[in-house]
């Protein structure tokens, strides 16, 4: 193993499995696109590893660290393929899955149905075990429950268990003990003890936590364990670190123990790698964009980190580990366009996936979607999808939209590209109302943002969107199809630790919450320690939930170092609760909730990427008609390669590389930084 | 109607790609306003019930934009105009503040819920209104929270605020403030909804400027008209799927929560074309408890509750706007539960509504068989505990929400333990009650047999055990229902198991209540509500004995059960064919009992359903003083001849011939 050999980072995505190689030291990063192979993705990881490597003309003994992200616990969830698990519950809660949050998918529809429990009820087990709200014991199993509970185990015939006490989170030791002690019993069933993973208060969300860890993690270990030998037979010795949920990562042994910490990894990666060059480009703010093949998602990013939402919906289940705060915002490339009966213009929600995909495709598909929309608008070339390896049919999609046209009553001229046009402000108006909503719900206005586009269509779409939500600038980064790879082999090693207090803040507790805050670092240094020696340096961060008491609910409050004191935090519980809701409430007293530590071990920068100075205007390749606002405009063509640093151009104007098509509407210019991103920026109302 | 196959067919103003955005952008700046709400409000009913909604309404006062994920869907038919028109010209700046079901005109149907309208101008002219609501902690009246069941008329149940001015050209008004303040236990939690609610008024105002900069106030103004025709378009096609006709049905709620007195609750649907006709002629007269629905005779919310749900089952893309209810036509005889006449109490209106909700999905059921399921578990209780808090006062929590499933219909059985059918809450996690109350919750969990059998089975019920840790504790179970009454079953397909509370179940001193309004309980003793199961669907004994088999693993009916109320005999866990056969041949033999269970058919055997139509009109028609008494005395003549806990306990063949001919001669009297 080398400590200072090249650092790989891949993303597994549905098409495509992208890497990105940084040698140290070495500006200059390669990059590489294998197809994927869905039914073992493990496949054109070590293909695709092995051409990157010759690419790079390095050799498998020279590579330092290879930093993976995967959805295949993702899809096992959301398709309810994981292990066959049993879950072991205090007496009385049996019900706890199906109960769950009692609330149905839909209020209106009432042929709706509930989610599918991840355990059936016949494979959950009662034990008599449980603790008083204080941590009191006030049933502990005695030999023969124990017996009793073990040999239930065993006849259900299961993979993995999953146990949870009633007040289990006050003492997160005792459940493990029992786990451990019904494990011996039960011949070494893998058992997860949720209190061990996430003790906070919640039994449903924390008994999910445990059950989905225990669901996908017969999977993981075989994928995994199939994954490192095959590397390993390539000669490929170097540690695996596996992306995270939370934007970090950890060590494959970390990821095997707790792969639920890794299931919203791929996003994850490139909201992360997005926030790292806003902020090495001097942008403080931003929405990330990325828009593929099925759907578009948002993100937010201050100060080079991301935003962390603790409450996700995972295929119907919240999930309330930390993760990158990642919201759905509508339509996709292939995204359907078509007319309800009533004559109104639609897309989405269906999609037309990779099969038969798109008509322009030729593969069979009828309905047009929204990169034939593109297509018809002269926003694609027909000959360069895909840096031309698949060429486009712009006359099916122009028949298919015009027949898009006739029904929505538009008749004439240019009628299939003003149907295209409907189509895309019916989607982008789509996703304005998403994103706003999104940024109401956090109090933040969308207009002091810059929007930071990738995934295949992002760029393509990105000006669309901020001309209508009103952002008034869009930075592209330099690669931004596989940004998600970039993303992973730039994740620092982190997991997050919580305890919940639940009593007032007094000098008392404020002492009681350093202490915890001591417990969990050193858990956390623990952890770290064990995790190799891809840290360079360590850091903790430090937040509590407060609230004032009687109120509905809490506040995240950020702790630094000198926040010690109980006036201290009561002061910075105050501020904070004034900038979110604009009031401060002095009388009252003020209740600790939970607890919150991130363990994050800091792994060498990539270096700073950037590209030779330019001569002030790049060299259009050509022009093209582009369809904007009912009529043809003569957009200039450029090659996104002839920009050097400083190089500007004023709209419209389409720019293209091998992996997406950036468009640059009339009233925007653009303007290329050192590092190669292009920003866009508003300079006038559109005519 | 005319048949649509071009856009020109549609008659609307705005091309099909304006309004698809318009229609988008507007629903979403309803959605915006209430994530607004949610994030700025204080208290309990925001941020976690969501008892709130905020919404766009036209010129006419109806909504055109209504949120579709977040806040209550119900209150989409509610009409703001009358509050409008009460309060005479309006400035930029002005909100209309109301929380009186009569004096509005039904938009508030209870006290606690405060609504709230801001006109938007543009270029000196309205636009549109702003609306919002939220149920707040406490408007005073007689008791904490302000609502009880037993108050007898709307001045117990707190300050009335007809429709005034709050806020003048943006200030808040000094002497409306002052009333709010002193009328309220929670003053200060009142005044952080209101500022919460002003919060999403001022959300809503600016992103609608904002549209209107972007695609012009015409086209926008034109969008609030079109968008309201577009889903009476949509609502019509989906409703032309009914058969035309009449379809009557009617159901009981078990009490007025004052007397044992049944409340009924009966409907005519009649559909025609694409339209219906609600017709409640025969609901019982109002009653002098909180139940009364402040319909005002319109198509209110929550009188139609059900066929917005059927359109939106039916045809999920429909736009949720008043336009729904364009096909929709009422009769609400007034001084009838669902048509109180003032100063009726209507603090639990829901209860009632509930019922009614129930009554139009039998009714529906009737003309479309595959759709509509049976009778869902037709419960809301919160279980709320108040506890000596050591300091001479009392420390007052929901244990849980309870409720039951959802009915079974054809080709699918109920939903366990869930039903979103007039409210959609989230429960408590069992480990933040007891971080806060001093109770050790024994069992939440479903509660097995309770389900009515079926081809197709209804959602069980659940359970709820506490075990009490603080002397003189009171535990109220408010909104208890289907004690007497059972979930219905239908098409062969049985009712669910009635809902019961026992006090120290298994011990000696175990006690079975019925209905309780407040109950004193202490230390050590354990308390057990199990609400009622939701109805089956088609005949038990046609029902997959594998999907028998299943349910007795996973423990949703035991082996009894199965033998019981499926003939599926089970043995050493696997079918046993030849008695299954022989059983279920006896079944059928034998016939099926009734689909609403014994106490009903005891019930309708006295009191027939066309006498109960026929009484019902005549008594609503009656002076609102007289109503009542009469009533009372009807019931009283009848009852004297039937056991104390009828219909319970049933009664002889001779005694309920008996006791239908003194209904029959009273209701001549009449």
């Amino acid at each position: 193993m080398q400590k200072n050999g090249a650092r790989i980072g891949i993303d597994v995505g549905g098409t495509f499995t992208d890497f990105v190689l940084a040698n140290p030291g070495e500006e200059r990063l390669v990059y590489y696109k294998e197809p994927s192979t869905p039914d073992d993705p493990s496949r054109a990881l070590i293909e695709g590893l092995k051409s990157l490597l010759e690419k790079a003309g390095i050799g498998a003994g020279q590579v330092a660290t290879i930093m993976h992200g995967t959805t295949i616990g993702l899809n096992a969830i959301i398709q309810r393929r994981g292990a066959t698990i049993a879950l072991v519950v205090t007496k009385g809660y049996r019900d706890i899955l199906e109960i769950a949050r009692s609330r149905m998918p839909s209020s209106f529809d009432f042929h709706a149905s509930k989610e599918e429990p991840l355990v059936p009820r016949y494979r959950i087990v009662e034990i008599d075990a449980r603790l008083s709200a204080s941590g009191d014991v006030t049933n502990l199993p005695d030999e023969a429950e124990l017996d009793r509970v073990a040999a239930e185990l065993a006849a259900l015939g299961v993979e993995a268990a999953a146990l949870v006490l009633i007040n289990g989170y006050t003492k997160p030791a005792l459940e493990i003990d029992l786990a451990s002690r019904l494990s011996q019993k039960a011949n070494g069933l893998e058992i997860t003890s949720a209190a061990a993973i996430w003790p906070e208060i919640r039994e449903y969300e924390r008994t999910l936590v445990a059950c989905l860890n225990a669901y996908i993690q017969p999977l993981m270990h075989r994928y995994f364990t199939g994954l490192k030998s095959g590397l390993e037979r390539d000669g490929v010795v170097a540690p695996i670190l596996v992306t995270a949920s939370n934007g970090g990562s950890l060590s494959l042994a970390s990821a095997q123990d707790r792969p639920v910490e890794t299931i919203l990894s791929g996003p994850a990666s490139g909201v992360m790698a997005a926030a790292r060059l806003a902020s090495a480009a001097g942008v403080t703010s931003i929405i990330t964009f990325d828009m593929g093949g099925t759907s578009s998602d948002i993100a937010v990013a201050s100060g080079g980190s991301a935003a962390l939402a603790t409450r996700t919906d995972i295929g119907g289940l919240p999930l309330v580990l930390p993760v990158v705060d990642v919201s759905a915002i509508g339509a996709g490339g292939g995204s359907i366009v078509w007319v309800d009966d009533h004559g109104v213009l639609k897309v989405g929600p269906r999609s037309a996936g990779a099969m038969p995909g798109p008509v322009s495709y030729g593969r069979g598909g009828t309905e047009p979607a929204v990169t034939d929309c593109y297509l018809a608008l002269g926003y694609i070339d027909p000959n360069g999808f895909l840096g031309g390896r698949m060429k486009l049919d712009k006359q099916a999609a122009e028949t298919a939209l015009g027949a898009i046209g006739e029904r929505i009553g538009l008749e004439g001229r240019n009628a299939a590209a003003r149907a295209a046009e409907g189509a895309l402000a019916v989607t982008t108006a789509g996703m304005a109302t998403e994103l706003y909503k999104t940024l109401a719900a956090r109090g933040l206005d969308p207009a002091t943002f810059a929007l930071l586009p990738f995934g295949g269509a992002g760029p393509t779409h990105a000006n669309l969107l901020a001309e209508e939500v009103g952002i008034g600038r869009v930075v592209i980064p330099p690669a931004a199809g596989t940004f998600c790879a970039l993303g992973a082999a730039a994740a620092d090693l982190r997991r997050d630790f919580v305890r919940s207090l639940r009593r007032p803040l007094t000098d008392e507790s404020a002492q009681l919450l350093q202490d915890v805050f001591a417990e969990l670092a050193a858990e956390g240094a623990v952890w770290l320690d064990r995790e190799g020696e891809q840290a360079e340096g360590r850091r903790v961060e430090r937040a509590v939930d407060m609230r004032y008491a009687g109120q509905a609910y809490e506040l995240r409050v950020s702790l630094d170092e000198t926040c010690r004191a109980a006036a201290d935090v009561a002061a910075a519980f105050h501020a904070e609760h004034e900038r979110i809701y604009g009031f401060r409430d002095t009388e009252t007293e003020i209740e600790l909730g939970t607890a919150r530590l991130a363990m994050v071990g800091e792994t060498a920068k990539l270096a700073d990427q950037t590209i030779a100075a330019g001569s002030g205007r790049p060299t259009a390749k050509g022009e093209r008609p582009l369809f904007r606002r009912g009529a043809w405009l003569t957009a200039a063509v450029y090659d996104r390669q002839a920009f050097g640093a400083g190089d500007q151009i004023s709209g419209p104007a389409i720019i293209e590389q091998d992996d997406t098509t950036t468009i640059l509407l009339p009233n925007w210019r653009a303007r290329a930084d050192d590092a190669g991103n292009l920003h866009l920026e508003r300079h006038a109302d559109e005519a | 109607m005319r048949e649509i196959s071009t856009w020109k067919d549609t008659q609307m103003k705005l091309d099909s790609v304006t309004l698809a955005i318009l229609g988008n952008k507007l629903a979403a700046v309803s959605e915006e306003m209430c994530l607004t709400l949610q994030r700025t409000g204080r208290t309990l009913y925001v941020k976690e019930t969501a008892d709130f909604a905020c919404a766009l309404a036209g010129l006419d006062g109806r909504f055109f934009a209504y949120p579709r994920s977040i806040g209550v869907s119900g209150f989409v038919g509610l009409e703001c105009l009358p509050a409008i028109e009460a309060v005479g010209p309006l400035q930029p700046g002005d909100v209309i503040l109301t929380n009186d079901p009569y004096r509005s005109e039904g938009l508030a149907t209870h006290l606690p819920d405060l609504h709230m309208i801001e006109p938007y101008f543009h270029e000196g002219r309205i636009v549109a209104y702003g609306w919002c609501f939220v149920h707040c902690s406490d408007v005073g009246g007689r008791v904490p929270s302000s609502i009880s069941p037993v108050n007898t008329e709307i001045f117990q149940e707190g300050l009335r605020i007809p429709p005034v001015k709050l806020m003048k050209r943006g200030q808040m008004t000094p002497e409306v403030r002052l009333f709010l303040d002193a009328n309220s236990r929670t003053p200060d939690a009142n005044m952080g909804d209101i500022r919460a609610m002003l919060a999403a008024l001022a959300a809503g105002r600016r992103r609608l400027e904002q549209t209107i900069a972007q695609h012009g106030a015409e086209a926008v103004s034109n969008a609030a008209t079109d968008l309201i025709t577009y889903a009476a378009q949509k609502a019509r096609t989906v409703l032309r799927r009914v058969p035309d006709g009449t379809y009557a049905f009617a159901d009981y709620l078990d009490d007025d929560a004052a007397t044992r007195l049944p409340v009924r609750v009966a409907l005519a649907a009649t559909f025609n074309d694409g339209t219906v006709h609600l017709d409640f002629s025969g609901t019982d007269p109002q009653v002098a408890t909180a139940m009364n629905i402040p319909s005002r005779g319109r198509p209110h919310a929550w009188l139609t509750l059900r066929v917005l749900a059927l359109v939106n089952t039916l045809d999920s893309t429909t736009p949720l706007n008043a336009g729904l209810l364009d096909p929709v036509r009422i009769t609400a005889p007034e001084g009838s539960l669902v048509n109180p006449q003032e100063p009726a109490a209507t603090g639990v209106r829901h209860a009632a509504a509930i019922r009614v909700n129930d009554v139009l999905n039998g009714a529906f059921g009737k003309a479309l068989p595959d759709v509509m399921p049976a009778a869902s578990s037709g419960t809301v209780i919160p279980v709320v505990m108040a506890e000596p808090d050591g300091r001479g006062g009392r420390r007052v929590q929901v244990i849980e929400p309870m409720i039951g499933g959802t009915g079974a219909r054809s080709g699918r059985d109920g939903v366990d333990g869930r039903d979103s059918g007039i409210s959609n809450l989230a429960n408590n996690p069992v480990e933040t009650v007891e971080a806060e109350l001093g109770v050790e919750i024994l069992a939440y969990a479903l509660r097995p047999d309770s389900g009515g059998a079926g081809k197709w089975r209804g959602g069980c019920g659940m359970e709820l055990t506490f075990r009490v840790l603080t002397d003189d504790s009171n535990v109220l179970g408010r909104g208890m229902e289907r004690l007497v009454f059972r979930p219905w079953g239908s098409y062969g397909g049985r009712p669910g198991a009635p809902g019961e509370l026992i006090i120290n179940r298994g011990q000696a001193d175990e006690q079975r209540l019925g209905k309780i309004d407040v109950l004193t309980v202490n230390a050590g003793d354990t308390v057990t509500f199990l609400t009622p199961g939701a109805g089956g669907w088609g005949n038990p004994a046609e029902r997959d004995p594998q999907a028998v088999l299943r349910d007795v693993q996973n423990g949703f009916v035991t082996i009894e059960g199965a033998a019981g109320q499926y003939g599926v005999v089970i043995v050493a866990g696997t079918i046993d064919a030849d008695a299954t056969a022989a059983r279920r041949a006896h079944f059928a033999a034998g016939g099926a009992s009734g689909a609403r269970g014994p106490e009903r058919e005891q019930w309708d055997a006295v009191f027939a359903p066309d006498l109960m139509d026929r009484m019902n009109r005549s008594l609503v028609a009656l002076p609102g003083a007289v109503r009542q008494r009469k009533r009372r005395e009807i019931f009283n003549r009848v009852l004297a001849g039937l056991p104390q806990d009828f219909p319970r306990q049933p009664a002889d063949v001779a005694a309920v011939a008996a006791a239908r001919q003194v209904l029959e001669s009273v209701a001549r009297e009449l």
